[in-house]
């Protein structure tokens, strides 16, 4: 049998004013296993730990029993002083006779009893612990960005200037993002093209990102530090290696269809790059829309390919990554407006979205940055900004403020009279929020400024009427009920995930809330991660947040990822649940109940395999196994049965 | 098939022309609407009294009669006692305090009520479900350039929880008018409250909403509005004519109910329509259109 | 007055977070129940409890934390499960189905936790020695 030493602590008079530590002694004194049983006033104090170390060697201890405070408070300074005397921490218990014993107890004889049940039960786990050894794992000093609008392209510049090399996929042709689509950006209304290009521009020559666009995640597997993942390279009908971007294909190509680019307002040739200064400045091929593809005829942009890059046998292409890590930045769309109703559901063509007005805004956009409206390329002179379409609205779409709509419904006014001088903005807002440095200060040029008309209530409908569209809604400041002509309406539509972003979480295992959005691992304290170790958040995907928020969330994202890069092993608490394969009779209880894919059945064997890296140490394994063959350590069936006939036994 | 239905006080009076229209036209589709016996008014005007737990007593007991009657389903026509009736529904399984104290208040009645026991469903809910195909078969005239309006107004779609179809865009009129061959236009009112709580107290506020309902519906180009709600009906029939005495410009329309488009299309005999219940008179336009 | 014992198994994340809480804000509560901190509720075997009534528990409480908050994702959710049927089987066993208790409480609930101890304790007292 191991030798216990049981360290009784006054805590000064915390404990012993309601337990009496002499009685605690003379009870434990005899108790099988316990060798050595000394109280003192402070343990957790430079001489009480002494003590416990000098004990140690003294006694020839094989493992301690500290009777004290919370194990929260000070498990972590007991197991680190017996580490210094060669013990293995996993040899150190506590016993809390503290929070949950003298302090919630006053009559001293109920406390004192209270306190040796506590202490036996604890000299009870302590008799049968094992000595464990942190589990050591690899780490592929590799990581993954998923996604590359600001957001990935943040976090991947920055992983790859800490060193490491990063895989930076996007589902689209070219990276950016949907900032990419901004005209100019609050609140100094720089451009966005300006701003984000240099950006795209170093990703494309830094040394360490590869650079997957046009591609999709379509697996994951593997665990932190060792994550495998399937990608796959959508067809693009165009040999990249060889294509020079020249360019000739596109401006040669006959069809031409409504851009996604462009939000449906412009339009874009079969063969295309989503915007001039994409990156990689290639295009794709858009085989369901190509005449070749359709009726077997045309070939234009083969034939007249300098390089002769146009390949129409091309086929989907997969590959498989290791990373050690990844950070998820899929980004956001915005609530389609054929969801709104008493708006038009998107049947009114002068009806447009926040996103669709930023392209009409934008100098590189169908317009040239001209304010024309969709309808008849007229200039609007009165528009009216809607703001909370869809957010803010628990009843029918969401309950969350999509943060950014107040802000850009500024700008959109105010960019809106800077290209129509004799042109009227009106806002209709529910409240304004402009936290966020310099924001109020938009907000209030606005007004004053830019004279854009606020008036705060909601508007219940609109309809067309005469070429206008008429604009029911109520002035709650003046409590007169509104009606606007107005040329246009933008809606400043609900921030919602990206589509498929929920396949791909769950491809991940990582958590979404009711809204879809992916959830971090703590509200405030771990913003940036996901619940998945080795798996982390950045920009929209998490939750709505404008431009600057999101960059400093991918920096976040990236340090993490340095973080855990930083040294090539990784380190896990050895508190797992194991397999004993004389017992284990391939039930497969375990592998259904446990949360991680830790446990694996091996039907050839008809034992169940355990990956010790994957393993939290919940013990829900351990608790479902019918034969005893799955032990948590160091939380065995033994040790809890003999815990609860330590207390039930007097 | 037999269906238990509720007819409501209006139905029985000013309402004649609606109940006439309805009743022969679910036999067409063999479906007999049995009326409850001994029913009272569904409670609609007790809607605004201060103590809303008494208002739903009334509403309450027509359910429980309803229940006895052995049907599941119980049939309305009018829009105010569908709402009415639905509305106790919802309430009763929402909240299992309040469905307590009326079952206290009732103890003396024996039959409790929790809300699933019957079923309420609006004429035109039941003709969607007969469906298109059905209704083209009984169709016997047929109509050219003939437009109609369909009007919802509140009662048939708000609160949500009780609409028959979109709150916003309904289109279940629409879809039921037009098996029957109609042309209907939208306009952009039809969901818009016609302000009849206003009667008494401020009528004009009902003169402007009916003005802005009617001026939209011709100016879309219809030639009659149609709808299903008794209080509606009233407002937008009869308020025209005072509209008009002010406004001479005024542009009057007809107002129907939808069951009488439906009737006549069906060939059932034109009586039933009351045409002396209207104020503004439909039968030059029906003429004209061939239906009469 | 007859004292019954009771075995209490709580989860390290809340419940015993709770519990310290209790002790950190001075509350008090009945003494009769004694704590076994495992790391999530679903280490708890049913077995474990069984145990524990043979050998002389009058109650048994399990504490975890609040549905969607399990620091192991799912683990209060087939704590819940094996509990509710647990409780099914001791009742056929003669052993009445309120000695067992499955209840969630928060870190930040020191005082319902001290609340919950107090009613379970006054419960089992209530149903007296268990007799097996």
């Amino acid at each position: 049998m191991k030798k216990i030493g049981v360290f009784v602590c006054h805590c000064g008079i915390n404990i012993s004013s309601t337990v009496d530590i002499e009685a605690v002694k003379e009870a434990l004194k005899n108790y099988p296993g316990v060798t050595h049983i000394e109280d003192y006033k402070y343990m957790c104090s430079d001489p009480g730990q002494n003590l416990l170390k000098e004990r140690i060697k003294e006694k020839g201890l094989d493992g301690v029993v500290v009777a004290a405070c919370s194990p929260t408070l000070h498990e972590n300074t007991f197991r680190t002083a017996v580490m210094l005397v060669g013990m293995n921490l996993y040899n150190c218990e506590i016993a809390n006779i503290r929070e949950q014993c003298s302090w919630v107890h006053k009559d001293k004889k109920v406390a004192t009893k209270k306190a040796k049940l506590i202490i036996k039960s604890v000299v009870e786990k302590a008799l049968l612990n094992e000595e464990l050894e942190p589990v050591k794992v690899p780490v592929t000093r590799r990581a993954m960005v998923v996604g590359a609008g600001i957001a990935g392209i943040q976090a991947a510049l920055n992983i790859a200037n800490s060193g490491y090399e990063v895989v930076l996929v996007d589902k689209n042709p070219s990276i950016g993002g949907r900032m990419a689509q901004l005209s100019e950006t609050f609140p100094t209304l720089d451009c966005s093209q300006c701003i984000l290009t240099p950006k795209m521009v170093e990703v494309s020559q830094n040394k360490n990102i590869k650079l997957m666009t046009y591609s999709e995640v379509v697996d994951v597997s593997g665990f932190v530090g060792n994550f495998k993942v399937k990608i796959k390279k959508k067809v693009k009908y165009v040999d990249w290696d060889k294509c020079n971007g020249c360019g000739i294909c596109i401006e040669k190509c006959p069809v031409t269809v409504s851009s996604e680019f462009n939000q449906g307002v412009g339009k874009r040739k079969v063969i295309y790059t989503p915007f001039p200064q994409a990156v990689p400045n290639k295009p794709v091929l858009d085989a369901e829309n190509c005449t070749y593809f359709i009726k077997g005829k045309c070939q234009i942009c083969k034939k007249l390919c300098p390089p002769d890059a146009v390949d129409y046998t091309q086929v989907d292409e997969f590959v498989e990554e290791e990373v050690g890590a990844i950070v998820v930045a899929t980004g956001y769309d915005t609530y389609d407006i054929s969801n709104m109703e008493e708006f038009g559901a998107g049947k009114i063509p002068d009806v447009i979205d926040g996103l669709t007005f930023e392209r009409l805004l934008s100098s590189s956009g169908p317009t040239n940055g001209e304010v024309r409206r969709p309808s008849d390329g007229k200039i609007p002179k009165e528009v009216v900004f809607i703001s909370c379409v869809g957010s803010r609205d628990p009843e029918h779409h969401f309950s969350y403020c999509s943060k950014i709509c107040c802000m850009y419904s500024a700008k959109h006014a105010m960019l809106y009279k800077h290209r129509v001088p004799d042109g009227q903005p009106f806002i209709f807002y529910m409240d304004v929020r402009t936290g966020g440095k310099g924001y109020e200060e938009f907000y209030q040029r606005a007004q004053e400024e830019d004279k854009v008309i606020y008036l705060r209530g909601k508007v219940s409908k609109l309809y067309r009427e005469d070429g206008k569209i008429v604009v029911c809604g109520i002035d709650t400041l003046s409590g007169k009920y509104v009606e606007l002509n107005a040329d246009m309406v933008v809606l400043a539509t609900a921030i919602r995930p990206s589509a498929g972003v929920n396949e791909f979480a769950r491809l991940l295992k990582i958590h979404y809330d009711e809204n879809g959005f992916l959830t971090e691992a703590h509200p405030k304290l771990r913003p940036v991660e996901s619940l998945s170790a080795g798996i982390y958040l950045a920009g929209c995907a998490q939750a709505p947040k404008d431009i600057p928020d999101t960059i400093a969330q991918a920096s976040g994202a990236a340090a993490m990822v340095a973080n855990l890069f930083a040294s090539d092993h990784l380190l896990h608490e050895p508190l797992i649940a194991g397999v004993n394969e004389d017992l284990c009779s391939g039930c497969g209880f375990c592998v259904t109940v446990c949360p991680y894919d830790a446990r694996k059945l091996n039907k050839e064997e008809g034992i169940v395999e355990v990956n010790e890296v994957l393993c939290e140490g919940c013990g829900s394994c351990s608790a479902s196994c019918p034969s005893g063959a799955a032990q948590q350590k160091n939380f065995t069936d033994t040790q809890l049965v003999n815990m609860v006939k330590a207390i039930l036994k007097d | 098939m037999e269906i238990s239905y509720f007819p409501g006080c209006t139905l029985k009076t000013n309402g004649r022309n609606f109940e006439g229209t309805a009743l022969p036209l679910l036999e067409l589709f063999d479906i007999h609407a049995k009326e409850l016996d001994d029913w009272y008014c569904c409670g609609v005007s007790f809607s605004q009294s201060a103590d809303n737990l008494m208002q739903q007593i009334a509403p309450i007991r027509t359910l429980v009669k309803a229940k006895e009657s052995g049907n599941t389903r119980l049939l309305t026509l009018c829009a105010m006692c569908y709402n009415t009736l639905q509305r106790a529904i919802f309430f009763i399984k929402s909240d299992e305090d309040k469905r307590d104290i009326i079952h206290d208040f009732m103890y003396r009645e024996g039959t409790k009520f929790y809300g699933d026991e019957v079923e309420v469903v609006h004429l035109l809910t039941l003709l969607k479900e007969i469906g298109s195909e059905e209704i083209k078969k009984r169709v016997k005239k047929k109509v050219d350039e003939f437009k109609i309006a369909p009007y919802y107004g509140c009662m048939l779609l708000r609160p949500k929880e009780v609409a028959i179809d979109s709150s916003n865009a309904p289109e279940i009129m629409e879809e039921i008018l037009e098996a029957a061959g109609c042309e209907t236009t939208y306009f952009p009112f039809k969901t818009e409250c016609c302000a009849s709580y206003q009667i008494v107290n401020n009528s004009e506020i009902v003169k402007a909403r009916t003005k802005k309902i009617v001026n939209s519906a011709v100016k879309n180009g219809a030639d009659v509005i149609v709808l299903s709600c008794p209080l509606c009906f009233y407002n937008l029939d009869e308020i025209q004519i005072e509209i008009k005495k002010e406004d001479k410009n005024f542009k009057t329309i007809p107002v129907l109910y939808f069951t009488q488009i439906l009737a006549l299309l069906m060939g059932i005999k034109s009586e039933v329509n009351n045409f002396s219940l209207h104020y503004i008179d439909p039968t030059p336009v029906l003429k004209r259109k061939g239906l009469l | 007055m007859f004292d019954p014992k009771i075995i209490a198994f709580y989860c390290k994340w809340c419940t015993s977070a709770g519990a310290d809480l209790a002790g950190t804000s001075r509350m008090t509560y009945k003494p009769n129940i004694v704590g076994i901190r495992v790391m999530c509720s679903s280490r708890v075997d049913p077995e474990h409890i069984l145990d524990a009534f043979k050998n002389g528990a009058d109650g048994v409480l399990i504490g975890g934390c609040h549905p969607g908050d399990c620091h192991y994702e799912s683990g209060n959710y087939k704590t819940q499960k094996r509990i509710t049927l647990l409780k099914k089987m001791i009742n056929d066993l003669g052993i009445d189905k309120n000695r067992l208790r499955l209840e969630w409480i928060s870190a930040a609930e020191g005082k319902r936790f001290a609340k919950v101890v107090d009613e379970f304790t006054d419960e089992v007292q209530k149903l007296g020695k268990l007799k097996i």
